[in-house]
């Protein structure tokens, strides 16, 4: 359906990407925000703040990150789209509540703009430390959904992709950006309602006495009542049964959580997103993501002067991680490259999902500013060089 | 036009990041692409800070760059730090106010502005940074001065009283200088 016009700034426009998140969340109808504010994810907050009153719209400033992560869920079984806001530190205070998001199957957003880290690390500063902790943070077996946005136009296009995501498969989504994709500041298009694609939430159309919180059709994922309608419902963290009452036993933790998990991993390939240049006969690949896939741009053009047949994939929704292609590429490619402000998070999964058919080359960089697009072109030579 | 490559440098509160806005801004509306990416501290004031404009016709790729083709610099920090990143033949902008010492390398084109002087002729001493930005812009001729001059407009509308008009005066004594010194 197409979006509501009340939250769409159609036009053209200059704004950094902490700005065109705030506005694609408002597009995509989310009419609920809470937040702790933090560096270097404050003009979102400060944004959506000014904006949702004026749409009949909330914003909540909380006490802390576990509160803003709680706080948006209870707007979510209201009726509300709701998104938080964090960097680093929030992020890591958030984990629990993200547990809960994916045990109940609350559809909701989390932006994390990643800093530099471990703890405090450097606030107004790059990193993509947090990538595994998007996937692992909270404890148990689940799956979530994460994008990467690479500009301010992504992270308008990414925010409404998150939201339409976390309706389709009920788990929370992160949009992880950085500190650079935040603040940097371009050109922006928002396109008018009518061209917006955005998803409602999967209300029910069973009558309240047929309907049970937790059962499910062919894609896993339950539909929702909306709060009022007459429908019984019941949400815990606690694993529980169709009716959404705990029970305690191995048969109905097998049953819950293995849905959980399946309806993302055997759906992957339907969420997959990703942009790919120039693959057929590259020797071989980058494979990047959020603000070190343009810095990328720069070392692959090196390379590609030198003679080097460079090809391109930029992952854009990151979890689900897409091994159904990464294992093609890996028949087609001889090696991997993978530059990332972290030592080595997401170059860990395409090793995994390389499974020894090609090297993987880890270019590494502890965050605080973005690599020397000299020494990605030396890692792509050198790996081309080594399986020549 | 060729693409641009900018770094714009000095203390924290002087308005470097400010004017980097008003370059990129006017330079959309001109119909190019345009990066704004801004590096700085956690201090408000007083802190080094810089940001990186990138201007070009085609899609930009990295918002960073380690070589510039200019920069404009207001402290003696900024040039000591980004003099030697400006590429043979570009272009640095000095704001002889704060810095002491002239442009060591020979193959840069080098005017100096003294800033801060200027802009309290006009009014206000913190406009200094768009004083800079008219030097640059009369120099270079990257976008129109007119485009500039709307930026500007844009960025001080709603502040009280003349702030509007002192820095469009300063912009214009800036691009003044600018374009003596490229003649």
């Amino acid at each position: 359906m197409a979006a509501d016009p009340t939250g769409v700034l159609t036009g053209q426009h200059y704004l950094d990407g902490n700005h065109a998140a705030c506005e694609g969340a408002l597009a995509a109808g989310c009419r609920f925000a809470s937040g702790y504010p933090i560096t270097p994810s404050t003009e979102i907050v400060e944004r959506i703040a000014a904006r949702l009153p004026r749409m009949g719209g909330m914003f909540i400033q909380m006490e802390d990150e576990i509160a803003a992560s709680i706080t948006l869920q209870g707007a979510v079984w209201g009726g509300k789209k709701a998104l938080t806001v964090t960097s680093g530190p929030g992020f890591s205070l958030m984990m629990e509540h993200i547990g809960l998001a994916a045990m109940t199957e609350c559809p909701c957003v989390f932006i994390d703009v990643q800093r530099g880290g471990p703890s405090t690390g450097l606030p107004t500063l790059p990193g993509q430390g947090d990538m595994m902790q998007a996937r692992w943070g909270s404890h148990g077996d689940y799956e979530i959904i994460a994008l990467c946005p690479e500009s301010p136009q992504e992270c308008f296009d990414t925010t409404i992709e998150a939201f339409n995501l976390a309706e389709q498969w009920r788990v929370p989504v992160m949009v992880m950006m950085d500190e650079c994709v935040g603040h940097m500041t371009e050109r922006v298009i928002i396109p008018s309602a009518d061209k917006l694609s955005v998803l409602d939430r999967r209300w029910t159309t069973k009558k309240p006495g047929e309907y049970r919180p937790f059962d499910v059709g062919a894609d896993l994922v339950p539909d929702m009542a909306k709060a009022g309608d007459g429908h019984r419902l019941f949400v815990t963290g606690l694993t529980h049964d169709e009716r959404g009452y705990p029970v305690m036993n191995h048969k109905a933790q097998e049953k819950l959580v293995r849905r959980l998990v399946d309806k993302i991993r055997l759906n992957a390939d339907k969420i997959a997103h990703y942009e790919e240049d120039q693959i057929d006969g590259a020797e071989v690949v980058v494979i990047s993501y959020g603000i070190t896939a343009r810095v990328a741009q720069r070392g692959v053009q090196i390379a590609r002067d030198k003679g080097v047949k460079v090809g391109t994939m930029r992952l854009i929704v990151v979890w689900p991680f897409p091994e159904t292609r990464i294992r093609e590429l890996a028949q087609k490619t001889r090696a991997f490259v993978v530059p990332e402000l972290n030592y080595g998070q997401m170059s860990l999964e395409v090793e995994r999902v390389a499974a020894g058919k090609v090297p993987t080359v880890l270019v590494p960089h502890g965050g605080g500013e973005v690599h020397d697009p000299e020494v990605i072109a030396e890692a792509i030579i050198k790996a081309a060089r080594s399986v020549s | 036009m060729a693409s641009e490559e900018i770094v714009m440098a000095g203390f924290g509160g002087q308005g470097l990041l400010a004017i980097g806005k008003i370059l990129a801004k006017a330079a959309m509306e001109d119909g190019r692409e345009v990066t704004w990416m801004p590096s700085y501290g956690p201090e408000m004031r007083g802190g080094t800070c810089n940001c990186i404009v990138i201007i070009d016709d085609e899609p930009i790729g990295s918002p960073v760059v380690q070589k510039v083709r200019s920069a404009i610099v207001m402290n003696k920090q900024s040039i000591d730090k980004f003099e030697p990143t400006v590429l043979p033949n570009g272009l640095i902008v000095v704001n002889t106010s704060l810095i002491d010492r002239k442009v060591q390398r020979a193959d840069l084109k080098s005017v100096y502005v003294p800033a801060t002087e200027i802009a309290e002729k006009e009014g206000t001493s913190k406009a200094a940074n768009i004083v800079m930005l008219g030097a640059y812009v009369g120099v270079t001729k990257i976008v129109k001065p007119e485009t500039v001059e709307h930026a500007i407009e844009a960025t001080f509308a709603g502040k009280r009283g003349s702030v509007g008009e002192v820095n469009l005066r300063a912009f214009r004594k800036g691009f003044d200088i600018g374009q003596q010194s490229a003649s």
